[in-house]
């Protein structure tokens, strides 16, 4: 009897939920004040969004996403009227906006925008007709990371592609566009010319890749795995992104960060507007974006992530530690990072990566 | 008359689902084999322009024949491995076969990557058989290639897929006579012969069910060459991953994935083929 | 005189030494004992067959021959030769299997041809010795056919060319003929025993079918629970059996449990519930100890004045004679052959006698069971 009450109570709940999950999308029409964001899981964390939820009666739906691809793919799959704010790279809008995405980013709505970065008020990414359609929102660099204690000196990119004393002991991101503007940077090819090779000197940087790859231990995938990489002492130098640095020091190994001269490849991911979200929603998703520009968020994120937020609205009241540590006590620095691009010749970019790893 | 006709109704939604899930996908990747990319539109004036690529192209024909060397070699190893394991299990013990094989299926629960992650642990250059090795003083610097290298790729995949063999050829062995052997070596066959002669074709379709098994998952499988494969990890999966993500290049990746799928299916139509113009396929199949 | 001894004389001046030699031959299972310590000699061209039911370890001896078991304790002997760790397929012993055990995936010719590949034959010489068997067999058109389109009989004669081409010494038969219907057996029978003369080898035959075995021993060991029971050419298991168990087993028996009163070896007495027999004996008997009296049917008679008072109770037709069942007064049943012109009526009281050196007294060995 028991086990037939439970049974049926199972059964029940299932079919409940079986319904609901078939209204699901009536229930978020009838919830016009839940915002769903499409994002990167270190941006969403609860106490970072803690205030803005506390000063309005929106809820939010946090929508992670593994990778940039990912998330255009399932934009273009359709998946844009289900999502009211996505996180774009700076260098991928225009992917978005080509396919007729995204709306323009509504300013006036806007105010913390005004406190943009020269950089990124000036930058041509992101925008198309004198419309901005993905809002800078948080930056950072791509740099060397390196154990200190098993490395003579501070490693610079030809690490990557000469000697072979760490010939076996070093990873490289398996990314073909960091990876071939690495190649470049090495190379010496001018920085206005980088996202424009020719066949020639496309040639020449996948010459020098493939002497990379002989000096590598792998490839890299994922962040999780770069770091666990270090820490089994597999690797001893790798391009990284900056987290392995933290959270390895945090661990007792003595990591050194290296930003050479020939350049730092800078990112910047945006906050984009999908072109369905209008009435309510659209003002809600605004004032979501403003909170996201301004100081509330920019203090959790610089001692959270850390990262720099794309505004100057917290930069006066960190301490000058923490403005280092997100590289934004000296400003004029974000001149001299390589902003990632989307090169127009981007699947040949993606061929000639792979006929690299495949070779 | 009437109860025909149930029937081909009661059979339309099955029909419409296998028809969904199986066919429709396929027949979509099929169409956009022919289509063009340009930035991020998909042009579709049907052209065969992917498949002349395709045809052209050194690193997708070199990742392609990579793929099924792989899937042949893992099948192989896993059948070498395989055989006695599968014996033992269906002919050598009788109360504890349940546990066996329950042991046998374990780590296929674990997922992929718990398992990748702990051969990691093992071959890694501080890992756990360098560390024995070092000890040992069998060498004194750690052995590299132990771990992101082709020889680790094919370590795991056997590892991971070596069940899936085991289950083909302990089917057969439990089907197979033992008097059949007796009557080998009765006849003067010794142990090679008599597996040569007997064993091994009366269990050879299961050996052929494991090694379709095998050899799809090992061509199909990704993850592991890039996690322990170090630079030798891309696959001709990972690149037609790379085609439909990073480069929005479907219908390129399309074509590929097509390719690869009209190989599978002629080499897999091949064997059957062979498998049922041969001697032995007839005897076991039946008819003539 | 043992009866090995007697069967070694007949056979004497032809072959000194056994073929093979079985000495305290034991086998066990762990705790199940299969085989109890037997002795037995094959004189080699001999048809010889191991009798007796399901479990009585038959088998297991054919097994340990051919190298399919080992051997728990005891000996084996061929040709003087040990057989013990001799595996399998260095044996020069061949094997038809019970359910023939034909490779499903081989040509008849194929079959026939497997064993001559691990005798160093050239080509034509393998061919001609298939062709060979196959036609000894009349298989010969089969050749080219698979074990799974030929009839049961057709499987026999494969298996048999399969074996006998290889022309061992010995050639071990398990059950040979249980499959077949009971036309085809008798037939086969026939076929074996003609076959085991032409070949001049030893066939030894596992069967648990007393009627297959007479038809085609020379010479006979019936076993049960592990052990012999008795051993001896057919005709005398047949006429005298050793124990109530062969009695019984050979079948077709009447018997009658009782006490020994008196015995000289070749003479005793035996008191029973139907009073006292005098009667040929086994030898070995002691007064006091239980024995059985067997009378064949064919050996009571109807006959006034006779010793044995019975009431008909039924009739069987068997040809020319028939088989008269009746109860004796302590309701043993008792059956005898009469001829057509002499059955007497279902109800009949009367009674039996029957000639003192045909009956037979054995040992009454139910007691060790």
């Amino acid at each position: 009897m028991v086990n037939r009450i439970r049974r049926r109570t199972i059964l029940k709940t299932a079919a409940a939920g079986a319904a609901l999950g078939m209204f699901a999308p009536f229930k978020r029409a009838i919830a016009a004040n839940d915002l769903v964001w499409m994002t990167w899981e270190n941006l969403a964390k609860d106490e970072y969004l803690a205030a803005f939820l506390e000063k309005s009666d929106v809820s939010i739906t946090k929508n992670f996403i593994g990778t940039d691809d990912e998330q255009f793919a399932k934009l273009r799959a359709g998946g844009a009227s289900s999502v009211d704010l996505i996180t774009p790279g700076l260098d991928k809008v225009e992917f978005y906006v080509a396919s007729n995405l995204l709306q323009p980013i509504d300013f006036d709505k806007v105010p913390n925008a005004a406190l943009l970065y020269d950089t990124f008020k000036n930058t041509d990414l992101g925008k198309k007709d004198g419309k901005t359609y993905g809002v800078p929102f948080y930056w950072g660099i791509n740099p060397i990371v390196y154990r200190a204690d098993l490395m003579d000196s501070e490693p610079d990119w030809s690490v990557f592609f000469e000697g072979d004393k760490y010939a076996g002991k070093l990873a490289m991101r398996d990314y073909a566009l960091e990876g071939i503007m690495i190649a470049a940077m090495y190379l010496g090819i001018p920085r206005d010319r980088m996202f424009h090779m020719d066949d020639a000197e496309l040639a020449e940087v996948k010459k020098a890749l493939k002497a990379q790859k002989k000096l590598l231990r792998t490839y890299w995938n994922s962040i999780g795995d770069l770091t666990n990489l270090f820490a089994t002492g597999e690797i001893v130098c790798a391009f990284s992104w900056v987290p392995p640095y933290y959270d390895l020091r945090a661990r007792g190994l003595n990591m050194g960060m290296a930003k050479p001269k020939a350049g730092v490849i800078g990112w910047c991911d945006t906050i984009a507007v999908p072109a369905s979200v209008e009435g309510e929603m659209r003002d809600v998703v605004f004032d979501f974006v403003n909170y996201l520009l301004g100081p509330e968020y920019g203090e959790k994120l610089a001692f959270g992530g850390p990262y720099a937020q794309s505004t100057s609205a917290i930069r006066d009241k960190l301490p000058e530690e923490q403005r280092e540590k997100i590289f934004i006590q000296d400003l004029s620095i974000m001149d001299s990072f390589v902003w990632k691009e989307n090169p127009p010749r981007y699947n040949d970019w993606v061929a000639l990566w792979n006929e690299v790893k495949a070779s | 008359m009437e109860r025909s006709y149930l029937g081909t109704w009661l059979a339309l939604p099955v029909v419409g689902a296998v028809t969904a899930l199986c066919i429709a996908p396929l027949a979509i990747l099929l169409v956009y084999s022919f289509f063009q990319v340009n930035f991020v539109f998909i042009l579709k004036d049907p052209t065969l322009e992917n498949y002349a690529r395709l045809a052209a192209s050194d690193t997708y024909r070199n990742l392609i024949t990579k793929a099924f060397v792989s899937g042949g070699l893992v099948a192989a190893i896993t059948a070498v491995i395989g055989h006695p394991i599968a014996y033992h299990i269906a002919k050598r013990v009788t109360h504890y076969k349940s546990a066996l094989l329950i042991l046998l299926l374990v780590p296929l629960y674990t997922g992929d990557l718990v398992r990748i992650f702990a051969w990691r642990v093992l071959l890694g250059a501080e890992g756990v058989l360098n560390s024995f090795l070092i000890w040992a003083g069998v060498i004194t610097e750690p052995i590299g290639a132990l771990l992101f290298s082709s020889l680790a790729t094919h370590i795991v995949l056997t590892y991971n897929f070596l069940p899936f063999m085991v289950l083909g050829l302990w089917l057969a062995y439990e089907s197979l006579d033992d008097r059949l052997v007796e009557a080998a070596s009765d006849l003067g066959a010794g142990r090679v012969s008599s597996f040569l002669r007997i064993t091994f074709p009366l269990t050879l379709p299961g050996l052929i069910a494991g090694g379709m098994m095998v050899f799809v998952m090992v061509v199909g499988d990704y993850l592991t060459p890039q996690l322990v494969g170090g630079v030798s990890g891309i696959t001709i999966v990972s690149a037609i991953n790379d085609l439909f993500g990073t480069a929005f290049d479907w219908p390129l990746g399309s074509a590929i994935a097509w390719t690869m799928l009209a190989i599978l299916c002629l080499f897999f139509t091949l064997a059957a083929l062979v498998i049922s113009r041969s001697t032995w396929g007839r005897a076991l199949m039946g008819g003539e | 005189m043992t009866p090995a001894e007697q069967y070694a004389e007949t056979e004497g001046g032809r072959s000194h030494r056994p073929l093979l030699t079985a000495t305290g031959l034991h086998k066990n299972y762990g705790s199940v004992h299969a085989v109890r310590g037997v002795d037995f000699h094959l004189e080699a061209n001999s048809y010889v067959t191991l009798l007796g039911p399901s479990g009585c370890g038959k088998t297991s001896i054919l097994r340990m021959i051919g190298g399919f078991e080992d051997v728990s304790s005891g000996h084996l002997e061929l040709n003087g030769d040990s057989l013990v760790n001799i595996p399998a397929n260095q044996r020069p012993v061949n094997t038809v299997f019970q359910s023939y055990a034909l490779f499903p995936h081989l040509s008849v010719e194929d079959n026939v041809a497997f064993g001559l590949a691990y005798k160093n034959l050239d080509r034509a010489t393998i061919n001609r010795k298939v062709a060979s068997a196959l036609t000894i067999m009349q298989m010969s058109e089969m050749a080219k056919r698979r074990p799974r389109q030929l009839s049961g009989g057709q499987e026999q004669r494969v298996a048999l060319a399969r074996a006998i081409v290889n022309e061992p010494k010995l050639l071990l038969l398990d059950e040979p003929l249980s499959a077949l219907d009971r036309r085809m057996r008798k037939d086969m029978q026939i076929e074996l025993k003609d076959l085991q003369r032409r070949l001049k080898m030893t066939f030894l035959h596992v069967t648990h079918d007393q009627e297959e075995a007479f038809a085609l021993s020379d010479w006979l060991i019936v076993m049960n629970n592990g052990r012999i029971e008795q051993q001896g050419t057919p005709q005398e298991i047949y006429q005298c059996p050793a124990t109530s168990y062969v009695a019984d087993f050979i079948g077709g028996a009447n018997r009658l449990p009782g006490r020994i009163l008196e015995s000289d070896n070749r003479l005793s007495t035996i008191e029973t519930a139907l009073g006292q027999f005098q009667a040929s004996s086994v030898s070995g008997l002691t007064p006091d100890s239980g024995a059985v009296i067997c009378w064949r049917p064919e050996q009571l008679h109807p006959a006034r004045g006779g010793a044995i008072e019975v009431t008909v109770t039924h009739h069987v037709f068997r040809g020319a004679e028939w088989l008269i069942e009746a109860k004796a007064q302590d309701d043993t049943t008792l059956s005898f052959v009469v001829r057509e012109d002499a059955v007497p009526e279902i109800g009949a009281r009367i009674q039996l006698s029957f000639n003192p050196e045909n009956a037979w007294i054995a040992a009454d060995d139910s007691a060790e069971k």
